[in-house]
């Protein structure tokens, strides 16, 4: 059974077209990670998921409830959507009373969500005077109050230290071992393929991918790193590869090529080349999202800051 | 379910800062106009005079005048709790624990103007408590406010004052969720209410009582001689009417992107 499913969601702003027929699945229990750069449909998509925006066309079910009736489905849903968003003048544990009250959740289990996240020590204290880090955790911990089956984390480790980040990857890890369905948000890729199992990537609005990481990763082709014995046959054996139809490239001495290294052997062999260097390269997760995407480090900053 | 909408908003409310600045402010504009009107009296003649203070409704007589600062004040409380709602983005984490929009509208709205109406009835308890000094003070006998028909003059009176801070309250959060600003809707509300209505009424004083923040006015004055309290109930309850209505409209339509 899939947690959420949707088919041809669309959201226009105007005439722009934000979300674009998208057709999303996510498997009941996973950690599915959600990627695309900046602007890509991502904050949007996740909205018209609770119900804050209202999709221009499309249908779609969250836990088996109708994505044209959020008040069937939200009270099982908990949420942290883009930065954390509290009362400055209120304590932590008094934000998570207002909110408690508003979903006639039981206050009981305002401790226990706060002792969660690790602020439990800190709940008295005003939200204004909480660093980064724990006005993320405190969101988590707001998502946390219903015992969502299934929690929506939009970018999470927004802002956070490089130990923050570790920490926050931490705690998603354990909330997903609770059995609960998480979707998550993410424009580090690296992050995404360290906690989730599941990932959808989305361009311009649309779909480019979904299924497995491990799917998606191993889908990649691998190049092949080679250096000849002498330095002299590098350009030689660059023609030889090139004349062959494999795209290769000089990275300063090595070769790197895309293709199989028995082949690339078997290739500087035929041509009397000795090499003393040949490794595949795995291309990571990230390599395969800027295939997908045809985006490049730096991209985010060109499209618009609507995601 | 909207009872729970209304606790959630008064644990926001009920926070020292925000509630004893707002009662003691209240409390204080409402007790200088009560000291200045005390000092500003007459033994003879003038308006008002000492003779007037004495009468049954002269404890009445400063809350009536102080009327529309009551009013404004509430009007930008009002908006500015609604409008920061966008303003910290708050309003989409409420919206996820309570998607059905029009019972956190209504538990949003009665627990602002619950709070708004508490602290005027504390603000106007200080104030006639300031009064009974400044009574004293000025040697005006005080034995006709507590007669049957001074304590009448003053629960109308405080009825009729708490209807017109209902009113500014209900057009302050009307104008702050059309908004999204609290600076924005406390300028737009505040320049509308002293100024711009001022000039409107003075270029067509046709307009004196219909438009909004006169007819409140005259509400909490429990009518004037040429508007009467009945129209005047009429033409602000109708202002109210259009408000709350438009307010739900926009407020189950739109996008939440803040």
């Amino acid at each position: 059974m899939d947690a959420v499913s949707t088919h041809g969601l669309t959201k226009r702003f105007g005439s722009r077209i934000v979300v674009d027929d998208l057709a999303l699945t996510i498997p009941a229990g996973s950690v599915c990670g959600f990627v695309g750069p900046n602007g890509a449909g991502k904050t949007t998509t996740i909205r018209m998921l609770l119900g804050l925006v209202r999709p221009s066309a499309g249908t779609g079910t969250v836990l088996g409830g109708d994505l044209a009736d959020p008040p069937s489905y939200l009270g099982r849903v908990g949420a942290l959507i883009e930065a954390p968003a509290f009362y400055p003048p209120l304590s932590g544990r008094d934000n998570l009373r207002a909110l408690a009250r508003l979903g006639q959740i039981s206050s009981a289990v305002i401790d226990p969500a706060l002792e969660r996240v690790g602020l439990l020590g800190r709940a008295g204290d005003r939200y204004g005077a909480y660093s980064l880090g724990m006005k993320q955790r405190l969101g988590i911990a707001a998502a946390l109050l219903a015992g969502p089956e299934l929690l929506i984390l939009d970018e999470p480790s927004n802002g956070l230290d490089p130990a923050g980040i570790v920490e926050m990857r931490g705690l998603i890890r354990s909330l997903a071992g609770d059995g609960m369905t998480v979707f998550v948000s993410s424009h580090l890729i690296a992050e995404i393929e360290q906690i989730c199992d599941h990932v959808v990537v989305i361009r311009s609005g649309r779909l480019v991918h979904q299924g497995p990481v491990a799917t998606l990763r191993a889908s990649r082709r691998a190049d092949v790193a080679v250096r000849p014995e002498h330095a002299s046959d590098t350009g030689p054996l660059l023609g030889v590869l090139e004349h062959a139809g494999l795209p290769a490239r000089l990275d300063v001495d090595t070769i790197v090529v895309e293709a199989g290294a028995a082949a690339v052997n078997r290739l500087a062999m035929e041509h009397g080349i000795v090499l003393v260097h040949l490794a595949e390269q795995r291309r990571s997760l990230e390599d395969a999202f800027f295939d997908l995407t045809g985006a490049h480090a730096g991209d985010g900053h060109e499209l618009a800051e609507v995601g | 379910m909207v009872w729970a909408a209304f606790r959630s908003e008064w644990t926001k409310l009920r926070r020292p800062s925000l509630l004893v600045s707002t009662i003691a402010g209240l409390a204080a504009a409402a007790s200088l106009f009560v000291v200045l009107l005390f000092a500003q009296a007459h033994a003879r003649g003038g308006s008002p005079s000492l003779a007037t203070l004495a009468r049954p409704n002269g404890l009445v007589q400063g809350v009536d005048r102080v009327a529309v600062l009551l009013g404004i004040v509430a009007f930008g409380i009002a908006a500015a709790q609604i409008a920061g709602e966008y303003g910290l983005g708050t309003l989409r984490q409420l919206l996820v624990l309570q998607s059905r929009r029009l019972v956190l509208l209504a538990g949003k709205l009665l627990g602002i103007v619950s709070f708004l109406v508490l602290a005027l009835v504390v603000a106007a308890v200080a104030a006639m408590v300031v009064a009974l000094v400044a009574a004293h003070a000025r040697h005006v006998p005080t034995a006709a406010w507590f007669t049957s028909t001074g304590i009448g003059d003053l629960v109308r009176e405080l009825g009729d004052l708490t209807l017109a801070v209902v009113g500014f309250s209900v057009l302050g959060f009307a104008v702050g969720l059309f908004l999204r600003s609290s600076v924005s809707a406390v300028i737009v509300g505040f320049a509308w209410l002293l100024p711009i209505e001022a000039v409107i009424i003075r270029i067509v004083p046709g307009t004196l009582g219909w438009l909004p923040g006169s007819a409140l006015q005259i509400v909490a004055e429990g009518g004037t001689a040429g508007f009467g309290y009945g129209k005047a109930i009429a033409v602000a309850t109708a202002y109210a009417a259009v408000a709350v209505v438009a307010t739900a409209v926009a407020f189950t339509r739109r996008d939440v992107t803040a």
